[in-house]
């Protein structure tokens, strides 16, 4: 049997991601093998963090053995040249290879690749001058955003991988990036220590961007999240973590946390830059570390 | 002895499994009061994950003064150096409550075997 999917519109409101995520609960509650549909009539904008969420959507549907048919005859023409830019159109089956724009490419990770990782956000995210920023601040950044692509890997037990796509909003002013993967999520994985069984996912999420705390043990570990919150208010930039029931939102010095009406197994982050050097600092840059004891 | 950190990460140390290779390098030296000069010419991005494997949990077993004494950090660019910093600070926290940290230790082995 076939089930037909309307795509909506996708932006970066806490609403759309929710859209997003009663896509994912419709195909959650269909039976297995089902086949789906993907129609797009509906969707007047789609976003990086939808184009991200829709392919993991497709592995999704394929690892759950129904078949996926993306209705390309009903994308709008300015959606389906992004679509052909960022190289999701590529990816799946049509001939139109990406080309370099504003997009950020889309790309699917099964496996951990640590240089294929960092060459993505080095070259097509950071590296593309939409940043007028110094090579260590760079790396800097590129270092703190792998951290995401690291506890996805890691700590997610996501069966299809890990799902990523961005873009520059000139006109916002904005470098994005999503970074999605289907696992079990951050707060289901906070609970798996006794001592956190009874946290809320809003407390496991809390728990989980507090310096030091990991559901690893034997290790010192638990600061990827913290640096990385670090980095975004240092910065002015924003952090969204969707997991679970859970959402986080970073931004402006400012934490808010709020609970989500759909439970979606795996977890979803959104990093926004600014695109003005004015914003970024690193610390220390012109520091001689030559030699450095502790 | 002089390890170039490079030649195990290449241009970037920011996964575990090579901090984990670095720090099976090193500790043995370290163990017996030997000093160790780590270079980091060459690599450019450095992620926590790393830094906890290589040289956090070196501090289980190197005090802090031998970990002074002994460990050189040699050309880290500076954003190596901020999470390096952190990393030193959340080990010496986690292992200087052994207690807490065995009590939770346990607490974990015994919800791991009930299964």
């Amino acid at each position: 049997m076939t089930t037909c999917l309307s795509i909506p519109k996708i932006w970066n409101a806490s609403e759309d991601y929710n859209k997003l995520f009663k896509l994912w609960e419709q195909i959650s509650n269909s039976p297995f093998d089902e086949d789906f549909e993907l129609d797009f009539r509906n969707c007047k904008f789609l976003g990086h963090n939808g184009v991200a969420f829709l392919g993991g959507l497709a592995h999704f549907i394929q690892h759950r053995g129904g078949r996926v048919n993306f209705l390309w005859h009903t994308i709008a023409p300015s959606i389906k040249m992004n679509l052909a830019q960022n190289g999701f159109l590529y990816y799946f089956g049509e001939s139109q290879e990406p080309w370099d724009g504003n997009s950020v490419t889309y790309r699917s990770d099964r496996h951990h690749d640590k240089s294929e990782i960092m060459a993505y956000l080095l070259e097509k995210w950071l590296g593309k001058g939409w940043l007028n920023i110094s090579k260590p601040l760079q790396n800097e950044i590129a270092g703190q955003v792998s951290e995401i692509y690291g506890n996805a890997f890691e700590h997610s037990d996501s069966e299809i991988g890990v799902f990523s796509c961005g873009q520059c909003y000139p006109n916002r002013n904005y470098l994005e990036l999503s970074v999605i993967d289907f696992g079990i999520g951050i707060p289901t994985k906070v609970r798996t220590l006794p001592t956190n069984s009874h946290f809320s996912s809003k407390d496991a999420l809390m728990w989980a961007l507090e310096s030091g705390n990991t559901t690893v043990m034997g290790v010192p570990r638990g600061l990827g999240l913290n640096l990385l919150k670090e980095f975004v208010n240092y910065n002015q930039g924003t952090l969204k973590i969707f997991s679970n029931d859970s959402y986080v939102k970073i931004a402006d010095n400012d934490v808010t946390y709020s609970k989500q009406t759909i439970n979606f197994s795996g977890t979803f982050i959104n990093i926004t830059l600014k695109c003005d050097e004015a914003y970024y600092c690193l610390a220390s840059e012109d520091l001689d570390a030559s030699s450095i004891r502790f | 002895m002089l390890c170039k950190v490079y030649e195990i990460t290449g241009k970037f140390a920011t996964d575990s499994d090579s901090g984990q290779k670095l720090y099976e390098m090193i500790f043995p030296h370290l163990e017996k009061g030997e000093s160790v000069q780590l270079d980091f010419t060459g690599v450019g991005v450095f992620a926590s994950a790393f830094f906890n494997y290589a040289i956090g949990q070196l501090l289980q077993n190197i005090d802090s003064d031998d970990f002074t004494r002994l460990l050189d950090f040699k050309e880290i660019p500076q954003t190596g150096l901020n999470v390096l910093k952190r990393v030193i600070d959340n080990a010496k926290q986690y292992y200087a409550d052994q207690q807490y940290q065995q009590a939770v230790d346990t607490v974990v082995e015994e919800y791991a075997a009930s299964f």
